[in-house]
């Protein structure tokens, strides 16, 4: 699924917006990084996939933890 | 078939090296060695090193399930490994699949497993070749690094074909196993082979002087690997350096490859070492000496590399048999330092899945780092990750049996697998397996 489909048939659970694709940041152990993920345009609240939260996040969160 | 004698001796089969009959065997600890004893009642007793010293074969082994490959070849009943196919009595699938596309080759190696090149038959035709990637396919799945293989692969002008073929069977991962000698004269080649859909190639480059070019492949060849690399380098194909380590020829060698290698990473995605194993054509039969075990690798890397990589960096394999293989990652620091990034987490087989994902990390370890920068910026997840992926190297090393350390159990464990001319399924070493006199056990016979 491609980042821009990810966005289409959520709405924000907090404030009811509509979610856009964004530049999001993460920090994580000295660790900045950029991704474009679905996000609320009123309050920012992030979609995260399971997809990118069991594949790429935890490859890097692997990394950085030295594991 | 194994059992444990006493704690300093553990029976298995083998066979006798003159007559090739089957024999009853024992792994024997003796202080810090391990030593496989047989003895033919024709010929007398046979008694090669399989282990040398530390570290301890009492404690290199991890644990796995066995797994029988689906399709099994009809039993002729003379039993392992007389009826290879593979039979139901295998314990491990395929990870990586030769397919031999020429028995043809460019060089006239003292040593070579496939004694190519002498009295080369007929190149197999691609229906032929088409053929035996299908059983490959039906008997092992899409999830196994396919390596084109000969004689040298090179010398068929239709290798793309051969290439593409592959992939467009399924299979993700194709890898040639070369000389390097054409891609090394003719610069544009290596990029047809990418764009027929080549992953990474399997480098013969058994050191850093031509000496020890000479006295294995019989002539001087390091300009010609070193050109093959950066052809390969420059069109994106991921190179993994292969020594065969022969024993007072390259063995003091084994640092210095390690060093030129990741000067020339990353498109040199690492190295993996073979010890010389005495099968198809070889200058003469092995004294003790002759056999390097994978223990007196582990020290000698140490020993080379001055403690940049060391012998607790290696893992014992998680597919084929403690005693075939070692494996270890290291992340290249900017200071130049190494980082050992050895993990005891499981590598291969178990299950479908597993293999899957297992070989498709150690593909994606092989293949080429990525040619542009990432749209995103250098800040982004895919950057990191792939700089991460960019600056890691791999150290592995496969010691083959031969006639002298044949040993069933280990054969049983086996994943690497040949698909012979008649279509069955061989484990690598068997299929290459030839007696003291040089009559093969497999190779030729399923024409």
């Amino acid at each position: 699924m491609s980042v821009s489909n990810e966005a289409t048939g959520w709405s924000c659970s907090a404030c009811g917006g509509e979610l856009e694709i964004m530049k999001v940041g993460f920090t994580y152990m000295k660790g900045n990084f950029e991704v474009e993920l679905p996000a609320c345009r009123n309050c920012g609240m992030v979609l995260v996939s399971e997809e990118l939260a069991t594949g790429k996040m935890a490859d890097a969160e692997r990394i950085l933890e030295d594991k | 078939m194994t059992e444990t004698v006493n704690s300093n001796i553990t029976a298995t089969e083998s066979l006798c090296p003159h007559c090739l009959t089957r024999i009853q065997a024992e792994r024997r600890l003796e202080g810090d060695d391990v030593f496989l004893v047989k003895n033919c009642p024709e010929h007398g007793e046979f008694r090669t090193p399989v282990w040398r010293g530390e570290p301890s074969l009492s404690g290199w082994s991890r644990p796995k399930k066995t797994v029988h490959i689906g399709s099994h070849m009809p039993l002729e009943a003379r039993g392992c490994p007389f009826d290879c196919g593979i039979c139901s009595g295998h314990r491990q699938q395929s990870c990586t699949v030769l397919i031999e596309v020429t028995s043809r080759c460019n060089l006239a190696c003292p040593f070579c497993f496939a004694a190519a090149g002498a009295q080369a038959g007929a190149d197999p035709s691609l229906s032929v070749i088409e053929r035996w990637y299908r059983t490959a396919l039906e008997k092992s799945g899409p999830h196994n690094i396919v390596q084109l293989s000969g004689g040298e692969a090179t010398l068929r002008n239709d290798l793309p074909a051969i290439i593409t073929m592959g992939r467009d069977l399924g299979f993700p991962y194709i890898q040639l196993n070369s000389n390097g000698v054409r891609l090394a004269a003719d610069p544009a080649y290596a990029g047809e082979l990418k764009r027929a859909g080549l992953f990474s190639v399997f480098l013969q480059f058994d050191g850093t002087d031509d000496f020890i070019y000479q006295a294995i492949r019989g002539r001087a060849l390091l300009d010609e690997k070193l050109k093959a690399i950066n052809n390969c380098a420059a069109a994106g194909l991921g190179v993994v350096l292969v020594p065969t380590i022969v024993p007072g020829v390259n063995s003091e060698n084994i640092g210095a490859i390690l060093k030129l290698a990741m000067e020339l990473a990353p498109g040199v995605r690492g190295v993996h070492f073979q010890p010389a194993s005495y099968f198809g054509r070889h200058p003469k039969v092995p004294e003790a000496y002759d056999h390097l075990t994978l223990p007196d690798l582990m020290r000698a890397i140490e020993l080379q590399t001055n403690g940049l990589m060391l012998t607790e960096h290696f893992s014992p394999p998680g597919c084929e048999h403690p005693l075939c293989s070692f494996h270890g990652n290291f992340l290249r620091l900017p200071s130049g330092e190494l980082k050992s990034l050895t993990t005891k987490g499981a590598e291969c087989a178990i299950e479908n899945v597993g293999t899957g994902r297992a070989v498709s990390y150690v593909a994606q370890q092989w293949s080429a780092p990525a040619q542009t920068n990432c749209c995103c910026g250098s800040n982004s997840l895919d950057a990191f990750l792939e700089n991460h992926r960019t600056n890691t190297f791999a150290v592995s090393a496969m010691a083959f049996q031969d006639v002298w350390n044949l040993d069933l159990e280990r054969v049983q464990e086996c994943c690497i697998h040949v698909v012979a001319p008649d279509g069955r399924m061989i484990p690598f070493c068997l299929y290459n397996l030839t007696s003291i006199e040089g009559i093969p056990l497999y190779r030729k016979k399923s024409c």
